[in-house]
């Protein structure tokens, strides 16, 4: 009875808005973050509907990785034509899926800290991870993760778990980079420190780190680039590690299933020029994709600047990332 | 043989048929949900779940702090219950019960950020207990879990426990209050035998809560030690694609909170063979004194320390931001934002709440029209389905069964709506199982006599003595899905968002002050909200036949 009456529910509706569409509409799926309405989404959605005569419909999903998840389980039915916020972290088993198509975009004008040459993806913003501290209460933050890991116990930061987190994988990965198969011994070592692992960055900011719970955060390296320019308050920044931060980047890219390519590949093209990323700095809070020149926020000059930008190749990522985390796992729960 | 003109809706068939259909309904769900896992890859061998230390602990551990939560919460709630029931008219009394109603509907983010404050490293108590007492707590660890737990669960107890004993055996309460029975021996006279039917009910319902638990346990357990099934198969599921390891987490997790509730069902339904006609007023001697009135108002005021000063951290958090939120940057109109999202979630919630509610009552009307008691339990059973079978899991299942429609659009706020009246369901079920089995068998005999069938004898049989309860199932099956952000973060949305999703955006673009604000604001709706249905449940009035028939005297003010 349920299931007939969402079926039949779901018909009639289906009728409703069959007959509302009159121009082609892109549908975009992406996350929160970039589809909230002082995200920049809503301006982006603007911008290009005046280059089209089409309508971008925005699917929110809860993150990347519901994005991905979504996509797999829609198959070749899947009603999106665009995916947006996958990141260097679930792109590669978005690849493996055989759903998304390769782009026609022109790449050269990317201003990424490394070379990209990617068929299928097309990268929107970047950023790095790092520690996020409160100068009041930590006025000289650890200068390296070494240093970080040979601090005493009393020293508690807060980190995000990656089995369910963006940033708790770039941490994983970023102990990985920097310490290769010695990571779990130097996992237990941090193991002392971690005041608790939290399911997404969320939890870990508002109700532990902007609480005063910790002086530590793992977020990014950008982060305190809203807290300058936005909450106009210099107290939080990021620490910056001697061995370089690990880099995130991320990518959209278009359907294979998807009836509207050509927009699509437009929508694309149009993401790299100067009316879609200048809406990354402050709205998304991550380093636009291309060169800005002076219309970069003042801000931006003053964040760490890394020495090296850490990365594995995504496909590296996926072929070691189960085994990574089970040692992971193995080193924090012993 | 009947020859009264028949009711709408009076054929045994109608009270058979729509509950079992629902329950139904729940079933072929949880079972497709796991059946596509189950599917797309092959099941595990369960050899494999015992050999992986990981998984054994996990397994453990979900079952050991669940264990823990239950007692503590139970061991919280018995005491508050008795008090609330023995002290009928201190003042603030009415405030107190509308902030119990509210800690299970609070996001868990929200309450999280509030427990933090007080119990947290840089906590108000903490900060005390350090000072005053030379004692250290940690919060991170089982200690916060269980506290968090404890915090959600007990106040839900308590509630159901006192509307329990209220409604306890009239008989009993005049013989006790002639006899003056002092505390033990009206525990042991009255009050136990009031609360002892709904007990197994009520400790699987907040086990189950606790089990699955999911962005508690990780904010405060600490690290990955601290890990529940849920928490497994998101990874399973989300993070690795193993299906059918998902599979078999989400098994082992059916397998132990339905074993509880199939135990939980064959005792619970023995509910009331006693007749109930309520008569207020016989109060026990035992809670007069002014030594016992002081010691309820201590214990009391120790129980409202641990349930308001969490809610004053949020109180207090969200006051700078909040008047921003509604107006910003200084202007005069309503932020149209807040007040899309605040109707937007009305509007899924109390239609939700609405079709819990019905459910419900086709479920309970089911269990006692069935005439085999196994058909009964399994109605029972599988109301609790919608709280057992991860929602991950669960969601899956529905994108397989109706691919590719679904979500993408306007149907999707539907959906959430229809997801939402499911998950409220248990909790429904267990504010209305109580009084709705309390009707006594010789009203339902004169009844039957009578004819009085179908859509009356629910109108002026049931209706008069379920009011207040319907009341208070309403205003928990809304107030779960107006807070609820994991079923709608399941579906997507048009980028119109709910008020909790709203509060996630804010979150996730660094908006503290804002999501703050919007926090404070979605408690004060729920707040509002328990209490405009409090005020329509109340017996302000009763109708014509009702007092007739039922010889209502003027019910004990509870609420």
């Amino acid at each position: 009875m349920l299931i007939r009456a969402f079926t039949l529910l779901l018909l009639t509706l289906l009728a409703v808005s069959a007959n509302a569409e009159k121009v082609s509409t892109l549908t975009i799926y992406t996350h929160p973050s970039f589809a909230a309405e002082w995200g920049p989404g809503p301006a982006v959605k603007d911008a290009f509907e005046q280059t089209c005569n089409c309508q971008i419909n925005y699917v929110v999903l809860d993150s990347g990785g519901d994005i991905l998840q979504r996509l797999r389980l829609e198959g070749k039915s899947s009603e999106a034509d665009l995916v947006l916020g996958l990141d260097t972290g679930t792109m590669e088993t978005t690849r493996q899926t055989g759903l998304l198509a390769s782009h026609k975009t022109d790449l050269s004008a990317l201003n990424l800290p490394v070379d990209w040459q990617d068929p299928v993806f097309v990268p929107y913003d970047w950023g790095y991870f790092a520690f996020v501290y409160d100068t009041e209460q930590l006025p000289e933050p650890p200068k390296s993760l070494e240093a970080l890991i040979a601090a005493p116990d009393s020293l508690k930061i807060i980190i995000q778990d990656p089995r369910t987190s963006t940033p708790g994988l770039g941490l994983l990965l970023w102990m990985r980079q920097v310490y290769g198969d010695q990571a779990p011994e130097k996992w237990q070592q941090l193991k002392g420190k971690i005041l608790t692992t939290t399911k997404s960055w969320s939890d870990g900011y508002f109700s532990l780190f902007m609480n005063g719970e910790a002086p530590m955060i793992l977020s990014y390296s950008t982060s305190p680039a809203y807290h300058m320019a936005v909450d106009k308050t210099d107290r939080y920044q990021a620490a910056e590690f001697e061995e370089g931060h690990y880099l995130q980047v991320e990518v959209a890219a278009l359907v294979k299933s998807s009836d509207q390519k050509e927009l699509g590949q437009a929508f694309l093209d149009f993401m790299l020029s100067a009316d879609f990323q200048r809406h990354i700095p402050l709205k998304n809070v991550m380093y636009p994709a291309t060169d800005l020149g002076d219309e970069l926020p003042a801000v931006f000059d003053k964040l760490i600047q890394p020495a090296e930008a850490l990365y594995f190749d995504p496909k590296m990522v996926t072929d070691n990332r189960r085994q990574w985390l089970n040692e992971w796992l193995d080193a924090m729960t012993r | 043989m009947n020859l009264q003109p028949s009711a709408p809706f009076s054929r045994p068939g109608w009270r058979l048929w729509p509950g079992l259909a629902i329950a139904g309904a729940l079933v072929v769900l949880a079972m497709a949900g796991l059946g596509a896992l189950v599917w797309e890859a092959s099941l595990p061998d369960m050899n494999e779940l015992w050999r992986s230390r990981y998984l054994r602990t996990v397994v453990a551990f979900t079952v050991w702090q669940a264990f823990l939560s239950v007692v503590l919460s139970l061991l919280v709630a018995i005491p508050v219950a008795r008090i609330l029931a023995r002290q009928s008219g201190f003042p603030g009394r009415v405030v107190l019960l509308r902030l119990m109603e509210l800690s299970l509907v609070l996001p868990s983010i929200v309450a999280v950020s509030g427990l933090v404050s007080v119990y947290g490293r840089q906590g108000w108590l903490t900060g005390f207990a350090n000072d005053w007492l030379g004692a250290s707590w940690n919060l991170y660890g089982i200690n916060g879990i269980v506290l968090a737990h404890v915090f959600f669960n007990a106040p839900l107890a308590a509630r159901i426990l006192l509307q329990a004993i209220e409604s306890a055996p009239t008989s009993q309460l005049r013989i006790a209050a002639q006899l003056g029975l002092g505390r033990w021996w009206y525990w042991r006279a009255v009050e136990w035998p009031a609360v002892k039917p709904i007990m197994p009910g009520l400790a699987a319902l907040v086990f189950t809560l606790c089990f699955t638990s999911f962005a508690i346990v990780m904010t405060l357990g600490g690290g990955p030690a601290a890990t529940t099934i849920e928490v497994a198969i998101y990874q399973s599921l989300r993070f690795e694609f193993d299906a059918g390891q998902a599979a078999l987490l989400a098994m082992v997790q059916l397998a132990i909170c339905g074993f509880l509730w199939w135990l939980a069902a064959r005792d619970g339904l023995t509910a009331s063979l006693l007749p109930d006609r309520q008569v207020a007023s016989h109060r026990s001697k035992a809670g007069s004194s002014f030594w016992a009135r002081s010691g309820d108002a201590a214990a009391l005021g120790l129980f409202v320390l641990f349930l308001v000063t969490p809610l004053i951290a949020i109180l207090l958090r969200g006051l700078p931001g909040i008047g921003s939120a509604f107006f910003p940057e200084g202007s005069f109109s309503v932020n149209p934002a807040l007040l899309d999202a605040t109707l937007r979630s009305l509007a899924i919630a109390l239609p939700a709440g609405l079709m819990s509610v019905s459910a419900s009552l086709l479920i309970l009307a089911c269990g006692t029209a069935a005439s085999q008691p196994a058909i009964t339990r399994l109605t029972n059973v599988a109301a609790y389905l919608p709280l057992m079978v991860p929602p991950l899991v669960l969601g899956t299942g529905l994108f397989l069964l109706f691919r590719p429609n679904l979500g993408n659009s306007s149907e999707g706020l539907i959906l959430v709506t229809l997801i939402n009246a499911m998950m409220a369901l248990p909790f429904v079920l267990q504010m209305l199982r109580g009084p709705m089995g309390n009707l006594d068998s010789a009203s339902r005999q004169q009844a039957d006599q009578l004819g009085v069938l179908g859509w009356y004898r629910w109108r002026w049989l049931h209706w008069p003595r379920m009011r207040r309860p319907l009341a208070l199932a309403m205003a928990y099956g809304t107030g779960l899905s107006l807070g609820d952000f994991g079923v709608i973060a399941l579906f997507g949305s048009l980028g119109q968002p709910t008020l909790p999703v709203l509060l996630y955006q804010q979150l996730g673009s660094y908006r503290i002050d804002a999501a703050a604000a919007t926090g404070l604001w979605l408690v004060l709706l729920l707040l509002m909200l328990f209490s405009l249905f409090n005020r329509l449940g109340s017996p302000l009035f009763n109708a014509g036949l009702a007092s007739k028939s039922s010889r209502t005297v003027p019910e004990p003010e509870h609420a």
